[in-house]
This record gives C-alpha cells, sequence and structure tokens, in this order.
C-alpha cells in the first residue's frame, strides 16, 4: 500500500508538480523558523524533481509506456493534459538536474530571500511545464508561469545593470508571448481545439491568411524566445547581467523548454522548415561571429548560448526536412545535453571566477584544476571528442551530406570554428597569454589568483563527468569499438592521478603506460598501418625517452603526451572514418594543449589549434561526402564513392595538408613548434606531423588507386608539396631562432613527401615513405640536439651561440650527420629519398617539379650549414666557456637514431623491401634489385657501394694526414688564435659572423618570403571583426530598440513566408 | 671478388693521377693564359705543383679543433669521389672507375660533399671571412643550381637515361651527335651555370681571390692548404669530364679529353677576363633570369622536340 503510494502518486510525473507547488507553500513557512531548514526543502524538492524524471525515464527506457497525466477527469482534447515520454523524459530529468546544480551554485545569493527559493522552483516547473504540456494555452501559461519567475529572479540582484536588462526581458518575453496567445486564438477559431495533438490531426482545417497568420504567430512568437538574431539584445543583456546560475539557467532551461515546445508544434510548420534552418543557420553564424569581438566573458557565453541554440534549431529543422527523425536523439539530443552540460558549467565557472573582462581570466593560470574544467567545457562545446557534441555533429553532418546539404554542413563547420575561435582565446587568457612564470619576464607579477573552493567547484564538476559519461554512452550507441578507442583518455586519467609524484617517475609510468597501451593498440595491424605504427608509437616512444632530462613538476605533462601518442595508435586502428576522425580531433586537443605548455606557447597553440580544427572539418567535410556517396562509414570503402571521388580527394588532401603545414596554410607551424617544450617539440616535428602524412598515404590509396578514374588533385598536390619544400627551405634560412629555422625546414621536408604520395606511383611512393622514416630519424635528432643545446645555453637566437663544438662534441656530430641525412649529400639516407623522388617525378613527366625539387634542396643547404657554422662553429661566447655536454638521457635517443641512419644508409634495402611490400596491395611492385643496387628506368643506385667508395677516399687522405702530422708540429690553438681586420679579435660578438648570415641573399631574392601568408591571415581576422562590428550595431542596449525588433521580425517572417497573399 | 676490387682500385688510382697531374697542369697553363693577356709573363707551368709540395713539407701548424683538422680531408674526399663516380674516357674500362655505383644524380649531390664538410672545417677555424665567403658562396651555388638542374633535366629526357655512360653511348658517331647541337639549348642553359661553377669572374666574390682572401682557405695553411690545392686542380678537372661527358660527346682517348677539357675551361677563362665581378646578390639575380629561362626553355625544347 505504502509502496504503491510511492510508485503511483508520488513518483509520478505529476510530483514534479506537487512538488514545486507544496515546496512553494512550505518554503514560506519553514522561513518563518529558520532559513536553512527552508533551503532544505527546497533543495528536497529539486532532487525529487530530478529523482521523479529519472525514475520514470528510466522505466521508458526499458520499455515502460509513455505516461500521459490527464486532468479535471475528462479525457483530451476535451482536458489539458501532460505528456511524460521518451523525449520529455530527457528533456525534463536534463533540465532538473542542471536546475539543481544550479541551484546549488547560486546558493548564497538564492539564500538572501526566501522568495527567490520559491521562484526558483517555480521557474523549473515552468519549464518542466512547457515541455510536458499538450495543450496549446497551457502552453502558453507556462511560458508566462516561466517568464514571470525568470525575470523576478534576473532582479535578485538589483543594481541598476541588471535591472534595465531584466525590464528589456520581460517587455521582449511579453511581446512575443502576446503574440504567441494571438495565435492560439486564431489557432482554436479554425480547429476549434487546443490540444495540440487534436490539431495536428486536423491541421488542414488550419488555412487560408488566418491559418497562415495564426502559425506563424506561434512559430515566430516561440522562435523570438529562442533568441535570434537580429532580435536577441535583451538576450544578451540578461546573460551579461544576470547572477550566473540564473543566466544558465536560462541558457539551457528556458532555452530547453521554448525548443521543445517548437519540437512539439513543429508538425504544423512543415512549410516553415526552410525558414526554421535559416533563422537557426543565421543565428548560429552571426552570433559566432559577433562573439569573435567580444571581450566580456559572459557576454562571450551569450553569444556562444545564443549561437548553439541556433544550432539546435537548425538540426531540428534539418532533420525534419530530410526526413531522419530516427536520428533526433542521437542528433538533437545530444547536441542538446553537451551545449546544456557545457553551457551551464561555463556559465558556472563565470560566476565562480567572477572576471568579467576576459583578460583577467589570467586570475586561474595558476589553477590547474579550474583550467582543466574550463578547457573540458570548451573542448565539448565546440563538439571534440569523447563529448556528446563530437558524436552529435558528426551524425548531423553525415545527414547532411547523405540529404546533399552541403551549404549548411558549412555554415555548421564555419561556425563551430568562429566558436572554437572565441572560446579557446578565452582559454589562452586563462592560461596566461602576456606572463608566464617560467618565461624571462620574472619581474612580472603573478596576478593574484582566484580563491575557489571545491564546494563551488562540485556543479561543474558534475557537469564534467556528466559529459564525459553521457559521450561514452554515445560512442557505444555509434558502435565505437571500445575500450580500445578509449584506452588514451583512460591512460591520461591514470596517469593524470599520479601526476602529483617526482618527474622522472612520472615519465617512466607515461613510458610505460604508452609501450603497453600502444602495443595492444597496434600489435594486430598489417600493412601500412602496421609500418606507420612503429614510426608512431615506436618513434613516438624512442623520442619520448628524451623527456626524462627535465625532471620539474610538468603538470599536465606526461598524461597529455600518453593521450596523444595513444590517439595515434588509436588513428592507426581505425576502421571506419568516424574512428580516424576521433583519433584525429583527440590528437589535435591533446597536442594543442600540450604546446600551450610551452615558455611562451599560449598565442602560438591558439593558431595551431584553429588550423588544426580548420583542418579537421576539411576532413569531416570529405568524410561525409564519402559517406553520402559510398553509404559505409568503412575507411576501406572510401573508394566507392563515385563521381565526387575527386572533391573527396580534395578535401581530405587539403585537411591533410594543413596539419602538414601545407604552403600558405603553415603559418601555425613555426610558432607551434618554436614555442612548445623543446623535448615537445622533437615528437611534433618527428612524429606527430607523420599522422598527416598517414591520413594522405590513406585517402591516397583507398581513393586514388581503387578507381581508376585519372586524379588531377594530385597534380595540384605534387604542386602543393614542392612548393611548400621551396618556401619552407627559403624561410628557415631567413630565421635567427634555432627552433623557428629548424620547424620551417621541417615544413619544407614534409613537402617532398607530399609530392611523393601525390606521385601515384610506386616509386613514389616508396620514396615518400622513405623519406618519412628519414625524416622522423634525422629531425628526431635535431630537435633533441637543439632540446640540449637551449637546455644548456638557454638561448635560441642562434647569433648568441657559437663554437659549442668544443663543449658538446657529441651534439655536434649528431647533428652533423643529422644535417648530411638530411640535405641528400650521399653517402647518407638523405641521398635516397631524393634519388628515388627524382627518378619518379621524371618518370611521371613532372619535369618543372623536378627541377623545384633540385632548387629547394640546393637552398636547405644554406640553412643547414648555417645551423653548424653559427651555433657549433665560429667564436664561442666567452659566458659559454663552461658549458657542458647535454644530459645523456637526451643523447641517447639521437644516438640509437644515428645506428639506424647509418645501417639504412649502406643497406636501403633492409628497409625499402618492407616499404615496398607494404605498398604492393596497392600498385604492383617496380623496384627492380640486383643484389644491393636497385635500378629504375633512368638510373642505377648502389648504396653499399657508394658507402664504401665514400669510405674508401675519404679514409685514404685521413691517414696520409695523420701521417704529416706524426712528422710536423701541430700545435693546437686557443680561441682568437687569427688575424682578421688587421688585429687579433678578443670579443666573440665582433667576431662571429652569425646575424643576418645570409643578408645578401635576402637582397637578392628576399622579396620571395615577405611574410605574405601571415599579412593574409591578419586581414583575414579583421575582416572578421569588421564583420562583427558591423553586425552587432544592432545592439544598442535600448529597450524600446529591442521591442521594435521583435515586431518588426514577426513582419520580416510574415514578409519572407509569402506575405498574406498565399 | 677481391681481385676485382684490387683491379679497380688500381685502375682508379691510375685515373686520380693522370686526371690530378691534368689539372695541376691546366691551372698553371690557364694562369698563364690570364697573365698574358694582363700583359704579365706568368707563372712556370711547374708553379702550381711546388705550391703544393712546399706546403705539404712544411715543418709546423696549427689546429683549431677536429673538424678544422678534418675540414681538408672532406674536401679532398669529396674530390676523389666525385671523380671515382664518373666514366672518364668512353668504352675503356680502365677508366669506367666506379661509376657502376650510382648514376648522374649521384655524381651531382656528391659534389656538395666536399664543400659541405670543408666549410664545416673552415667555420671551426673562427675567421668571419670563411664564414662570409662561405654563405656567399652557398648563396650563388642555390643560383647556378638552377639552371644546371634544368638543363640536366632536359638531358635526361632527352636521352632517358640518368646513367652518365649511355648519355656519351648516345652521343657517339660523329659530332653533330653531341648534345652541344642535338640540345643547344639545354647546353647553353649549363654552361652559364658552369661559369657560376668555376668560380671565375664574374662570380668569383665568394672567393674574392684578387684582395683579401676570403672563403674556406683563409685559415687553412701547410699541409691542409696543400690538400686543398690539389682538390682544387682535380676537382675544376673532374667537373671538365662531367660537362664534356654530358654536353660534348664524352672522350674516347686522353688526347680528346684534354682537347675537350681545354676548350670548355676556355669558355669560363674567355669570360672570366673580359667582365668585371658581380656583386654576389647580383650573381643570384643573374642566374635567376637569363640562365634560367634557357633552362626552362631547354625543358620544353626537349619534350616537344627530343622525345619521340
Amino acid at each position: 500500500m505504502v509502496s504503491s503510494f510511492f510508485s503511483d502518486i508520488l513518483l509520478h510525473p505529476l510530483g514534479i508538480y506537487v512538488l514545486a507547488l507544496g515546496a512553494g507553500f512550505l518554503i514560506p513557512l519553514f522561513d518563518r523558523a529558520h532559513r536553512g531548514s527552508a533551503v532544505l526543502v527546497f533543495f528536497a524538492a529539486l532532487a525529487g524533481m530530478v529523482a521523479i524524471a529519472g525514475l520514470n525515464l528510466l522505466a521508458i527506457v526499458n520499455g515502460a509506456p509513455s505516461i500521459d497525466i490527464e486532468t479535471a477527469g475528462i479525457a483530451p482534447p476535451f482536458s489539458i493534459n501532460l505528456r511524460f515520454g521518451l523525449l520529455e523524459g530527457g528533456f525534463v530529468l536534463a533540465v532538473n538536474t542542471a536546475a539543481l546544480l544550479a541551484a546549488w551554485h547560486c546558493l548564497p545569493a538564492l539564500r538572501q530571500h526566501a522568495s527567490a527559493l520559491l521562484l526558483f522552483l517555480i521557474m523549473v516547473m515552468g519549464i518542466n511545464g512547457m515541455i510536458m504540456t499538450r495543450d496549446l494555452f497551457n502552453l502558453f501559461i507556462f511560458i508566462e508561469i516561466t517568464s514571470i519567475a525568470t525575470y523576478a529572479l534576473i532582479g535578485m540582484e538589483r543594481t541598476g545593470s541588471v535591472l534595465a536588462a531584466g525590464f528589456k526581458y520581460i517587455i521582449a518575453t511579453s511581446v512575443a508571448t502576446t503574440f504567441f496567445l494571438l495565435g492560439t486564438i486564431f489557432i482554436y477559431y479554425q480547429v476549434g481545439t487546443l490540444n495540440i495533438d487534436d490539431i495536428i490531426v486536423h491541421a488542414d482545417l488550419i488555412q487560408g491568411p488566418i491559418g497562415f497568420i495564426a502559425t506563424l504567430f506561434v512559430l515566430t512568437s516561440l522562435l523570438i524566445e529562442l533568441k535570434p538574431y537580429p532580435a536577441n539584445g535583451w538576450g544578451l543583456d540578461v546573460y551579461e547581467t544576470a547572477h550566473s546560475g540564473i543566466a544558465s539557467l536560462i541558457s539551457v532551461g528556458v532555452s530547453a523548454g521554448v525548443f521543445f515546445a517548437i519540437y512539439k508544434v513543429l508538425p504544423l510548420m512543415d512549410s516553415y522548415l526552410t525558414s526554421i534552418a535559416f533563422i537557426g543557420g543565421a543565428t548560429f553564424l552571426v552570433s559566432n561571429i559577433i562573439g569573435l569581438k567580444q571581450d566580456n566573458a559572459r557576454r562571450l557565453l551569450g553569444y556562444s548560448s545564443i549561437g548553439q541554440m541556433g544550432l539546435l534549431t537548425l538540426a531540428l529543422a534539418l532533420l525534419l526536412q530530410l526526413e531522419a527523425s530516427s536520428q533526433l536523439v542521437l542528433v538533437v539530443g545530444g547536441l542538446f545535453i553537451n551545449h546544456m552540460l557545457a553551457k551551464a558549467g561555463l556559465f558556472w565557472l563565470a560566476g565562480i571566477i567572477d572576471r568579467s573582462q576576459l583578460k583577467d581570466w589570467c586570475a586561474i593560470a595558476q589553477r590547474p584544476g579550474l583550467l582543466l574544467l574550463l578547457g573540458i567545457m570548451m573542448a565539448a562545446l565546440i563538439g571534440l571528442p569523447p563529448f556528446p557534441g563530437f558524436w552529435a555533429k558528426w551524425q548531423l553532418v553525415m545527414i547532411l551530406a547523405e540529404g546533399g546539404q552541403y551549404l549548411w554542413i558549412a555554415v555548421v563547420l564555419i561556425g563551430s570554428l568562429l566558436e572554437a575561435a572565441y572560446l579557446f582565446r578565452w582559454f589562452s587568457h586563462a592560461r596566461g597569454t602576456d606572463n608566464n612564470s617560467m618565461g624571462d619576464s620574472s619581474t612580472d607579477e603573478v596576478p593574484p589568483q582566484a580563491v575557489v573552493s571545491l564546494a563551488q567547484q562540485l556543479p561543474v564538476a558534475i557537469a564534467t563527468l556528466l559529459l564525459f559519461v553521457i559521450g561514452y554512452v554515445m560512442a557505444l550507441a555509434m558502435n565505437i569499438e571500445t575500450p580500445g578507442m578509449f584506452l588514451p583518455l583512460l591512460a591520461g586519467f591514470a596517469l593524470w592521478l599520479i601526476d602529483g609524484i617526482r618527474g622522472r617517475l612520472k615519465a617512466l609510468a607515461m613510458l610505460l603506460v604508452v609501450g603497453a597501451g600502444g602495443y595492444w593498440l597496434t600489435n594486430d595491424l598489417d600493412g601500412i598501418n602496421r609500418l606507420f605504427s612503429y614510426l608512431l608509437v615506436g618513434g613516438g616512444l624512442l623520442v619520448s625517452i628524451a623527456v626524462m632530462y627535465r625532471n620539474d613538476d610538468r603538470r599536465g605533462f606526461y598524461p597529455l603526451l600518453a593521450v596523444l601518442l595513444l590517439s595515434l595508435a588509436v588513428l592507426l586502428r581505425a576502421k571506419t572514418s568516424l574512428e580516424f576522425f576521433f583519433g584525429w580531433e583527440l590528437m589535435t586537443l591533446s597536442s594543442y594543449l600540450l604546446v600551450t605548455l610551452g615558455r611562451n606557447g599560449v598565442k602560438p597553440a591558439l593558431n595551431y589549434l584553429l588550423f588544426s580544427l580548420a583542418s579537421a572539418y576539411f576532413i569531416l567535410a570529405g568524410f561525409a561526402l564519402a559517406y553520402a556517396a559510398s553509404g559505409s562509414l568503412l575507411l576501406s570503402d572510401l573508394g566507392n564513392s563515385g563521381d565526387s571521388i575527386g572533391l573527396i580527394f580534395s578535401l581530405l588532401a587539403i585537411g591533410f595538408v594543413i596539419k602538414m603545414g601545407g604552403f600558405g596554410v603553415h603559418i601555425w607551424l613555426p610558432g607551434a613548434y618554436a614555442e612548445a617544450d623543446d623535448d615537445f617539440t622533437a615528437l611534433l616535428s618527428a612524429v606527430v606531423s607523420k599522422a598527416g602524412i598517414f591520413g594522405l598515404v590513406l585517402i591516397a590509396a583507398n581513393l586514388g588507386v581503387q578507381s581508376d578514374i585519372g586524379l588531377d588533385p594530385t597534380y595540384v598536390l605534387g604542386w602543393i608539396g614542392i612548393l611548400t619544400a621551396t618556401f619552407g627551405a627559403l624561410m628557415a634560412v631567413f630565421q635567427e631562432d634555432i627552433k623557428r629555422m629548424v620547424a620551417y625546414s621541417s615544413m619544407g621536408q614534409l613537402g617532398y613527401i607530399v609530392t611523393g604520395i601525390a606521385l601515384m606511383s610506386h616509386l613514389g611512393w616508396v620514396s615518400a615513405l622513405y623519406m618519412t622514416v628519414n625524416h622522423f630519424l634525422f629531425k628526431g635528432i635535431l630537435f633533441l640536439s637543439i632540446a640540449g643545446i637551449v637546455l644548456r645555453t638557454n638561448e635560441r637566437m642562434m647569433y648568441k651561440m657559437g663554437g659549442l663544438i668544443k663543449n658538446m662534441p657529441f651534439t655536434f656530430v649528431f647533428t652533423m650527420i643529422a644535417i648530411i641525412a638530411m640535405s641528400g649529400v650521399p653517402p647518407l639516407t638523405g641521398f635516397g629519398g631524393k634519388w628515388m623522388l627524382f627518378n619518379a617525378l621524371m618518370d611521371k613527366g613532372w619535369y618543372f617539379i623536378a627541377a623545384f625539387a633540385f632548387f629547394s634542396s640546393a637552398v636547405a643547404f644554406l640553412y643547414m650549414f648555417r645551423l653548424l657554422q653559427t651555433v657549433f662553429l665560429g667564436q664561442r661566447k666567452l659566458e659559454h666557456a663552461q658549458l657542458r655536454e647535454a644530459p645523456a638521457i637526451l643523447l641517447a635517443p639521437q644516438f640509437i637514431m644515428i645506428a639506424a641512419i647509418m645501417v639504412i644508409s649502406a643497406y636501403p634495402r633492409l628497409l625499402l623491401d618492407p616499404l615496398s611490400a607494404a605498398i604492393d596491395p596497392w600498385i604492383s611492385n617496380t623496384l627492380v634489385w640486383e643484389g644491393f643496387a636497385l635500378q629504375t628506368q633512368y638510373g642505377y643506385w648502389n648504396a653499399p657501394m657508394i658507402m664504401a667508395v665514400v669510405g674508401g677516399v675519404w679514409m685514404v687522405p685521413l691517414i696520409i694526414l695523420l701521417l704529416v702530422s706524426l712528422t710536423m708540429k701541430i700545435q693546437k690553438v686557443e680561441q682568437f688564435n687569427i688575424v682578421y681586420a688587421a688585429e687579433r679579435p678578443h670579443r666573440p660578438e665582433d667576431t662571429h659572423f652569425a646575424y643576418n648570415f645570409f643578408a645578401h641573399y635576402d637582397r637578392a631574392i628576399g622579396f620571395l618570403v615577405r611574410p605574405r601568408a601571415t599579412a593574409f591571415w591578419n586581414a583575414a581576422v579583421e575582416w572578421s571583426h569588421t564583420l562583427a562590428s558591423s553586425l552587432r550595431v544592432f545592439y544598442n542596449g535600448n529597450g524600446q530598440t529591442y521591442a521594435l525588433f521583435i515586431l518588426m521580425y514577426f513582419v520580416a517572417m510574415v514578409l519572407f513566408n509569402g506575405g498574406l497573399g498565399s | 671478388m677481391i681481385a676485382e676490387w684490387i683491379g679497380k682500385i688500381g685502375n682508379f688510382t691510375l685515373t686520380l693521377l693522370i686526371v690530378t697531374a691534368y689539372g695541376l697542369f691546366m691551372t698553371a697553363f690557364i694562369e698563364r693564359i690570364i697573365a698574358k693577356v694582363q700583359g704579365r709573363i706568368g707563372i712556370p707551368y711547374w708553379q702550381p705543383v711546388i705550391n703544393i709540395l712546399k706546403n705539404f713539407f712544411k715543418r709546423t701548424a696549427v689546429s683549431h679543433g677536429y673538424m678544422f683538422y678534418l675540414g681538408p680531408v672532406f674536401r679532398i674526399a669529396g674530390g676523389i669521389g666525385t671523380l671515382a663516380f664518373i666514366p672518364v674516357i668512353y668504352g675503356s674500362e680502365t677508366f669506367s672507375n666506379f661509376s657502376m655505383a650510382g648514376d648522374l644524380f649521384l655524381v651531382i649531390y656528391f659534389m656538395f660533399f666536399g664543400q659541405l664538410g670543408m666549410a664545416l672545417g673552415a667555420g671551426e677555424s673562427g675567421h668571419p671571412y670563411s664564414a662570409i665567403g662561405i654563405a656567399r658562396g652557398l648563396s650563388q651555388m642555390t643560383a647556378y643550381e638552377v639552371p644546371f638542374a634544368l638543363a640536366v633535366i632536359s638531358i635526361v629526357i632527352q636521352y632517358d637515361t640518368l646513367s652518365i655512360t649511355e648519355i656519351v653511348a648516345a652521343q657517339q658517331g660523329g659530332w653533330e651527335n653531341w648534345t652541344v647541337f642535338t640540345n643547344w639549348v639545354a647546353t647553353l642553359a649549363a654552361m652559364l651555370a658552369f661559369l657560376g661553377m668555376t668560380g671565375y669572374s664574374p662570380f668569383d666574390i665568394f672567393l674574392a681571390p684578387q684582395e683579401i682572401p676570403i672563403g674556406p682557405p683563409t685559415e687553412f695553411h701547410s699541409a691542409y692548404l696543400s690538400f686543398m690545392s690539389l682538390n682544387r686542380a682535380l676537382f675544376g678537372a673532374t667537373k671538365l669530364v662531367l660537362f664534356m661527358n654530358l654536353f660534348f660527346g664524352g672522350a674516347t682517348g686522353l688526347l680528346e679529353l684534354m682537347i675537350k677539357t681545354w676548350l670548355i675551361y676556355m669558355v669560363a677563362i674567355v669570360i672570366g677576363v673580359s667582365f668585371p665581378r658581380f656583386r654576389v646578390d647580383q650573381a643570384i639575380r643573374f642566374f635567376f633570369k637569363i640562365p634560367t629561362l634557357i633552362g626552362i626553355m631547354s625543358i620544353v625544347y626537349a619534350q616537344m622536340m627530343l622525345t619521340s
């Protein structure tokens, strides 16, 4: 009896209203006794509302029928009824949970007034009603209840700006609901019922000008409640000024209610779907453009909120238009829950930290926990994995591609990119862009840090947890291989737990975890994937050994590194494009965060992230088109894409080329490489950049060869590659900063590989893969050497070094060998790559590309020599006299790589045979071996013999000179023992020729490398800011104007949809 | 196998001696011609040999460090190695050297070996003039490489091979088969590049031999310097042999080799004594204009006229 009372009465969805209203009566009563007890009642009621929603939803998920609440003892349509089905349940549970967390967040403010507690409950109940009611007029009532409660809660803080914002809010919503009421009346006039289900059944009765006006009024007023651009200035003011808890509830709760109301009446609005999509898309795009210019954190969140609701509206309208309503739960539900948790979390964070200007957010630069929460919220919001938004956005783009809605795909992706731009600009401020405790600016004061208690962080932390959990559930729904794909995150989490222990121990743990995880993920791969697994996972581990040269705390470094390296393994393991994209985005996010850990890494990291995301979106678009064309997500089915194969290849190739720093889109590369931690730069260049190569090989193999369509894009790609090589080399020549120089060099060297892949021939691919391995070896050595140099000298400018050969002989020899291997001078590995590439280019008839390859490899000599000369040779600075050799742990991996270079140089066949075997399934083998000599149509290359001859001709003069040295007196001389300009110099600064080393070259052809690409992208930023300024002229802060806009919005909607004539 | 190698090494040693001797002789010969043009008598024929021997047997030397010590070794190894990969006389097993190890592409890239090593050695001396000279020399090199590479690509299109032996073989059977007549555009581009390669005026600023000595030799002396002078003679002759093979029909005998290489060398000398020196940036721009255009034309020419 008692139990049935609980289950039937109290736990019935109606209990939500009972609890809210009941508590509404009890709160003033208890408040008389004690404010604390009133708060207790308040929380009990909220928790009960969550529990009821949760339990009922669980039952429905497990197969129970949806629950209808009837009133007045009469069946609908003659009475008002409420429904609690799957969708309603999901929304109600989400809203109530958010409300509970928001209540916890703004408890200090709420408990000031007992009425605030009461109003809060009423507001939540109103939202619940908006979701559940099936009666049009009742919907109006609940909207009004919610509006009034919200208005009152906004006014909880009695400052001028809040009250003004609240006034604008109530004016705006009143105007909107008035029209809603008018629309309802018209509908009732025509259909004779207010029950929504009944109206839908008799939708054919809604006709003529009255029907048109009726539906349009209902729809438009609901849309207005979602704050569409430009009639949304009132909403922005509220988001900016209201208490963060209330703002969060307006953003996620009220919006959810209105959104669900739109969903309910949409069956009546078939003819308006295009308008709705347009309104949603425009709002999403424009809000995110304007957000770029915003410096106020709360207002920024406002733009983001409005934008996200626009995206939801867009998705809803398009899905219905494309008759994909079976995907509504996944797409709209996923986007909604993602927006709700992340946006609410951000509002709460904004409330806790309480800094209005973005630049003041460096107040949490020293608070890793808060930074982590902030970063997770933002990552979730822009749809990075593993959060719900990622899966939902993927699915949305796939459906849009299937429906041929390419323009909308572009809108969704561009809007997401813009949102990422301003959100992560904010994150950059929080990371502390300008001041850095590790940098030279030791005189700068660390700004006062925000003081936040754990209790305050609790709601945000719970939201974070929910994001992960729901993300995981969605991953299961998307048939992702689990737990394999989640291993990077698990490993990262495990290492984060032990992040408090000492530096080297953490590094060791990281190596073990990555080693075991990497092995587990990649040991059953074969073909090209297996080859790349050696390079990315094995090579990654090898270079990572060097991270142990630092023993400092490096908070966050090791967990993120584990995520990065294992996400590379996930990339290799991916069978479907979704898994690939998942690994790709995981890699993007983790490497971005790792770059921010560098000394001045925050700003370059933002560039890196934005270009990486742009790259990811091109890849996403490419995959979506492939899915639309082939109907399959399998990577091996990419080739079945029919006519659109050229376009798909182009989109994917653009994505990968951006990630590799291709010509024109390279500007993120030098900054990110230079400012990342020195050991991480080695990983970025030697290992992470290979992910782009893997992607290119993957699509070239699956798209280019399987189909017999001649791909013109490959010729363009060949040119892009070689121009990247040429300009990378030219720009490297003029750098003073050693890391920037080698970064440009990295860009250039990858260019050759792109060209090799673009050749689409066996020899071309072998050369590309060979150069990939070689690039891994020499760039790993170079950047690790540089790490040692920077460690010892604490300098990056090459002209401030010099003569280090005396102090760091091993580093010098390793660098020299790496540079010879890079330059292509025989007998080391570089020659083989150049030789094969040249042969393949001649074979293909790409003669001018071959000429550029010649030229760029000649230019490369300039910077290679400069590096050795200005750092290791010439005059040593006096203060560097006592420097020691780089630590052994840095030299050890270099030594292993040197050994590999030597072996491959003498016996390239050891490497070429497996490379060729991996390519054979795609293109038949064309390598002709005669013993150890490789022959092509044009020439021949006998590496062991070359090695022997060079060794011989080198040893003979050496022996002669040694013999001569025995007979004559060779005197070792000290520094400055030269005569220069008629005197014996004594200051290295005057004598070391290093600064502006190639001034004459600059005078001759420096005009080629003036930073045009940078200028272009800066101009692009400038234009978008100008655009943002002109788009926000509507926001003049005047309530009357805002009300006018709303009226005009109705007029515009009428005109847009054909006016009264239809 | 071992006997074969010993034979090859013996043959190559012979080639090396002949080419070096010829290179030294020609150095003196050219010096004398230049002197005559300038109204001087010039050096005796054996002067280069005397210089090398004198330097080689100096009793003292200083060393700035191990890279400095190894610089000349790299340099002369580069010269010898380049020669080793070029077949010197067509059809002669004795003079084919180790050209079976690699093709034209190998030779072009191996030319950098000695230059890079010597540059590093010179760098360790700490003398700024060395570094300045090398910086200028390298820059100029990137510029003349462009017409040269275009010309090479053109003849690779023409002969459909990268093997020097086969390129020479294709030019046999009469002077009308020489590349200079069949593909004069490529030859013109290559000869313009050759001017830069030899380092005579107007492209000699990276060494500035007349006034302050800059470039790698600045700090090298005694045995080091003798290695470097020896290499200059050897490497110069080697480059001539390469050009002769690629563009002038190769040689079937030593006499033909000497006459042809001397004539090729004279191109550089005549232009050298006739024109004043370019500044390095002017030299770079020069190579990127007319010679590069000619080089591009040579590829178009080869593609349109010389492929079947």
